[in-house]
């Protein structure tokens, strides 16, 4: 925040422009790490094949409307529906059966998953980089001196809809509220009749569906390729963690934060350290405050 | 009295199995260059010494990472960053200043990768599970734009080229033959320490904090300490392995230092085995052949599709698979495997000979 | 007990089903057989990036090796020798290209490598080969390869300093400007250029007042283009290969900055136009002349090869020739050639490609020397201009 003033204050609108580019590319990040949030908050559990959900959402998206021909809107719903249906049979097939996982058995796993995904999808599309046409036309308008493309408000629009629901769903439904509390006390949870295992499913369910259109909606301006999931992963799990791991609107203040960030660094100092600038902040935050900015203190395992 | 004697007298006896079995062990590994070499090259397809050397080389790492994974249950994402470390230290060392020993340069590189696991390793390892993960792999990266930006150092993406040849005692180590020496009788020392540290005080506190920190803290180990000291034995173990990597391959640039190479590392913890130290060398002898077999496949069996050719998009899949199969059905890795089937082997040699000196007996009866 | 036991053998199996079905996924495309070897075969090595990042370069030179191997053992081989091509893949990976290599050349006895597709690569394997005394021919652009000259180590395609040169000249002589801002991809490829591009814009009373980089994988250079716009540039210059540089093409019309773009030799494919869309019109890059054959004189040699080649290539495989599928025609027709020459010995072949004079390739005329083991030079290149969506000769 108090970085966003004074790059504001003093650069006008060069400012407001790197501004503008960081929240497009936070909001990025911000969908990403409500993946992350999704399968935390109800199973304690890291998905670190987030990233290539959204990447195979992108590709089948791809391939659904620029080689098959099929309308946007259907190529969209399909595209998430195969995502879906291949997140959940991985939580069914494989961290179903794995009764209580240590965290690192989780981690191993969902990176075999994520290698698993990339190889495959680079075996089926090859190497190239894939571009999907914007949504509504490329036409960049001006705001205040900053320019803007359309696709960017898109984005911003999808996000902010994923939280409101995300939060309405964790906060105010009956499954949701049932499915943190199945996080925190699995067997008290099962008392009142929610059920880890299917709390678990739901989980990586929703977290395909965000993914797979997260990866959708950022691909006409950020492209597809098969590696284009280990960034996007690595990113989004750092603004999860940067923002309060397990907590919706924490996943975006985490990633808009970071995506401000980076877009100033890359303005003011020699672009290559950006990335790195990024990690040293997500380092330094979790050294001081592991529960993230907006986490509340809760005990670590 | 007379029962911990003989207690004593069984430990001393398994402890002796143990040098017995890494004797065996020791043996076979060099050995390999010998019969190596008669394998004509036309047949099997591969270099066997210079992918051996190589497995050497993650070996180092591998048994570092082993330690404070398989046995501290510390999870740590970036040690290609301590890799890298450790080649750099001998890729500019020897080359900025001609004439510069290489060795030196290995011991140099360990002691920057002491000094960096130690700062960074006391806060950061207060982390648990997912947060050490994040922690250690955003340090791991800081590490990779290091030596990809700073090119005044580390001549960046180009990369540091011509590395002169590691010699010691006046012996120059410039074929993959004597490489492989050099590599192999490192990794047994590291081996041998390791194997020594386990047994120790400082082994057994480590088995105690993977089991239950509070319970550990509680006995009154010192467990901050103890994961810090893990931790830096673990960077200086791969920082040796780098610094091998240097000479061995005399080139050095970013790419083999990256976030996946942390992965790799992992990969071959795990297919050994997690708290197996013979697991740490077996995992990287099996993954670091893996692209060369499934390359010399299309010659083994002429049949198979031409597509085959192409393996670096399998090994990839086959990591993937392997990680996820190995997690779920044998978390104790191949070692653990090979361990159970060689004593149920003993045992059913056992059996059958009694069952033979049985059957005699009855007979003369 | 039992159903926790059945759901994981049910795991298992389709783990299993997925690995196999990666195994037999590309069945059934079986090569024809080569011509029956009359004497025993010459083997020569390739190393190339047929996966990882570089993989868009080392596919096509793959299949232009194979092709021209299957030419040449049509013709009955050399000097009625068939020609056996190994090729080995390094994933684009220096530790794989040198484990290639030493098993090429300590297992597989090759007369001689062609290899890799990328500087790093190449820059891997060029100790082994020197310490082997095998000869290798990269296919590879980076000015390190051969700068300082190594004795066995040649390449094909022109340098990145010549693509410089090009862009440097073009600056001066045909947008006649002094002031000029770089962007370029954190790579090898991006930094390599921008470096080289300080270094010698000041003999082209250029100077360059800008310098920038992106991560290959980003998603937005705003932050660099805003910096760079707020400077007196009368010019960027965008070293870096895709999707990179079509972000920047775009974010620059975003922008509404007009200064004119110059990209490097890495946007000289389909690709960028695609990925770029109209944001590409205007973009200048130095290229190849057989990416416009016309450019090359009619009834020459060369453009006879290259019309050749690409009607071969377009038989073979259904798709148009590019400049790596060039390189790496180039690197074994050129090996081919030394050894019909010297007959199987490592040291000699590589004497003969030195000799090579007035080599006629596909990327150009190749001359070597012990002083050059590049073989092109900068006139090899022309500019190239983007004008709604079709490649154009830019002529200065």
């Amino acid at each position: 925040m108090v970085l966003i003033i004074v790059t504001l204050a003093l650069k006008k609108s060069t400012g407001l422009q790197w501004i503008l580019s960081g929240l497009t590319v936070g909001s990025i990040y911000a969908l990403m790490a409500m993946g992350f949030s999704v399968i935390f908050s109800s199973t304690r559990v890291i998905n670190f094949a987030q990233g290539e959900f959204s990447m195979l959402g992108g590709m089948l998206m791809y391939t659904f409307s620029n080689r098959a021909g099929i309308p946007a809107l259907y190529s969209f719903i399909l595209s998430v529906l195969i995502v879906t249906l291949i997140g959940a049979g991985f939580e069914r097939l494989v961290i179903h059966p794995l009764k209580k996982p240590s965290v690192i058995t989780i981690i191993l796993i969902t990176i075999g998953l994520s290698i698993f995904f990339r190889a495959a999808a680079k075996w089926i599309w090859g190497t190239d980089t894939l571009a999907i046409a914007p949504f509504s036309g490329d036409k960049p308008f001006k705001l205040l001196g900053a320019t803007l493309v359309p696709q960017s408000l898109w984005i911003f629009g999808f996000t902010l809809l994923t939280v409101v629901l995300m939060f309405i769903f964790f906060n105010r439904t009956i499954l949701g509220k049932g499915m943190r509390a199945a996080a925190e006390n699995p067997e008290a949870a099962t008392l009142v009749g929610v059920s880890p295992p299917a709390t678990s499913l739901v989980a990586w369910t929703i977290a395909a569906a965000l993914g797979a259109s997260a990866g959708i909606i950022i691909a006409p301006i950020k492209f597809v390729s098969f590696d284009v999931g280990v960034m996007l992963g690595l990113k989004g799990f750092a603004s999860a963690i940067l923002g309060g791991l397990g907590y919706a609107p924490g996943a975006v203040v985490g990633g808009l934060s970071l995506g401000v960030l980076e877009t100033i660094v890359a303005g003011v100092f020699p672009s290559g350290y950006k990335d790195a600038v990024a990690f040293l902040v997500l380092v330094i935050v979790l050294l001081l405050r592991p529960q993230g900015i907006l986490g509340r203190q809760e005990k670590l395992e | 009295m007379k029962q911990s004697v003989e207690k004593s007298k069984v430990k001393a006896k398994r402890c002796e199995n143990k040098y017995k079995n890494f004797a065996i062990a020791s043996v076979l590994i060099l050995i390999v260059p010998l019969w190596a070499r008669f394998i004509p090259g036309n047949l099997i397809h591969m270099d066997i010494v210079n992918v051996m050397a190589l497995a050497g080389i993650y070996s180092c790492a591998v048994i570092g990472l082993n330690l404070l994974i398989g046995y501290a249950g510390q999870i740590s994402l970036g040690h290609a960053a301590f890799f890298g470390i450790g080649a750099y230290s001998v890729a500019i060392l020897s080359t900025r200043y001609p004439g510069f020993p290489a060795w030196l340069g290995i011991i140099i590189g360990a002691i920057i990768s002491c000094a960096i696991s130690w700062i960074v390793g006391k806060p950061v390892l207060k982390l648990k599970g997912h947060y050490l993960a994040m922690a250690t792999l955003g340090l791991g990266e800081i590490g990779f734009i290091f030596f990809r930006e700073a090119t005044g150092i580390t001549k960046g993406t180009v990369g540091i080229i011509a590395i002169p040849p590691l010699s010691i005692f006046g012996i120059v180590i410039d074929s993959d033959f004597k490489i492989f020496y050099v590599v192999w009788i490192t990794v047994l020392l590291l081996m041998l320490f390791s194997m020594n540290l386990i047994k120790s005080r400082f082994g057994r506190a480590l088995r105690a904090l993977h089991s239950s920190e509070i319970a550990a803290e509680a006995a009154g180990v010192n467990t901050s300490k103890y994961k810090t000291v893990v931790f830096v034995m673990s960077a200086v173990f791969t920082a040796v392995g780098g610094g091998l990597f240097a000479v061995f391959q005399r080139y050095v640039n970013p790419e083999s230092f990256h976030f996946s190479v942390s992965i790799l590392f992992i990969t071959m913890v795990v297919v050994g085995g997690l708290g197996n130290l013979w697991g740490a060398v077996i995992g990287s002898i099996i993954i670091t052949f893996l692209p060369s077999i499934i390359s010399a496949l299309p010659y083994w069996f002429p049949f198979m599709p031409e597509s085959l050719t192409n393996f670096g998009n399998y090994t990839l899949v086959l990591y993937g698979i392997l990680l996820i199969v190995f997690m779920i059905f044998m978390p104790k890795g191949i070692a653990y495997a090979l361990e159970i089937s060689y004593s149920s082997a003993l045992r059913g040699m056992k059996r059958i000979r009694d069952r033979i000196s049985a059957m005699r007996y009855t007979k003369r009866k | 007990m039992s159903g926790h036991r059945s759901t994981r053998i049910l795991a298992f199996t389709t783990c299993l089903l997925m690995f196999l079905s990666f195994f037999f996924g590309g069945c059934g495309k079986k090569e024809d057989e080569p011509v029956t070897p009359t004497k025993e075969p010459y083997k020569v090595g390739a190393v190339l990036s047929i996966s990882g990042p570089n993989a868009p370069l080392g596919t096509p030179e793959q299949r232009a090796i194979r092709l021209f191997e299957k030419e040449i053992n049509a013709k009955g081989g050399i000097n009625g020798h068939p020609l056996e091509v190994i090729i080995e893949d390094d994933e684009s990976d220096p530790a794989k290209a040198s484990t290639a290599v030493t098993k090429l050349i300590t297992q597989m006895n090759v007369l001689a490598v062609v290899g890799s597709s990328g500087t790093g690569t190449t820059l891997a394997m060029s100790p082994i080969v020197e310490r082997e005394q095998v000869p290798l021919v990269s296919c590879a652009a980076g000015a390190q390869i051969t700068n300082p000259i190594n004795k066995w180590v040649f390449r094909t395609p022109p340098t990145d300093t010549m693509a410089l040169q090009k862009v440097l000249e073009y600056l001066k002589n045909t947008v006649k400007v002094t002031k000029v801002a770089v962007l370029h991809d954190a790579n090898a490829f991006g930094t390599g250029g921008a470096d080289a591009l300080q270094a010698q814009a000041p003999n082209y009373g250029i100077q360059v007042i800008a310098r920038e980089s992106y991560g290959s994988t980003d998603t937005d250079m705003t932050g660099q283009l805003t910096k760079i716009k707020q400077t007196a540039a009368q010019a960027l210059v965008v070293w870096g290969t895709n999707p990179g540089p079509a972000v920047v093409a775009q974010n620059m019309k975003q922008l509404g900055i007009t200064i004119p773009y110059v990209g490097s030799h890495g946007i000289a494919n389909k690709k960028f136009i695609e990925l770029a869309g109209s944001a590409a019109d205007g973009v200048v890059f130095p290229a190849g002349r057989l990416l416009i054959p016309s450019s090359i004189p009619k009834n020459s040699a060369w453009r006879k090869a290259v019309d050749r080649f690409a009607a071969a290539y377009k038989k073979e495989y259904q798709l148009e020739i590019d400049t790596f599928a060039a390189h790496g025609y180039d690197a074994i027709a050129m090996v081919a050639e030394a050894i019909k020459k010297a007959g199987p010995d490592r040291a000699k072949i590589r004497d003969e490609i030195e000799k090579l004079k007035g080599f006629v390739g596909i990327d150009g005329v190749y001359n070597y020397s012990p002083t050059n083991h590049d073989g092109l030079t900068a006139d090899d290149l022309i500019m190239i201009k983007i004008v709604n969506g079709k490649w154009t000769e830019e002529k200065s």
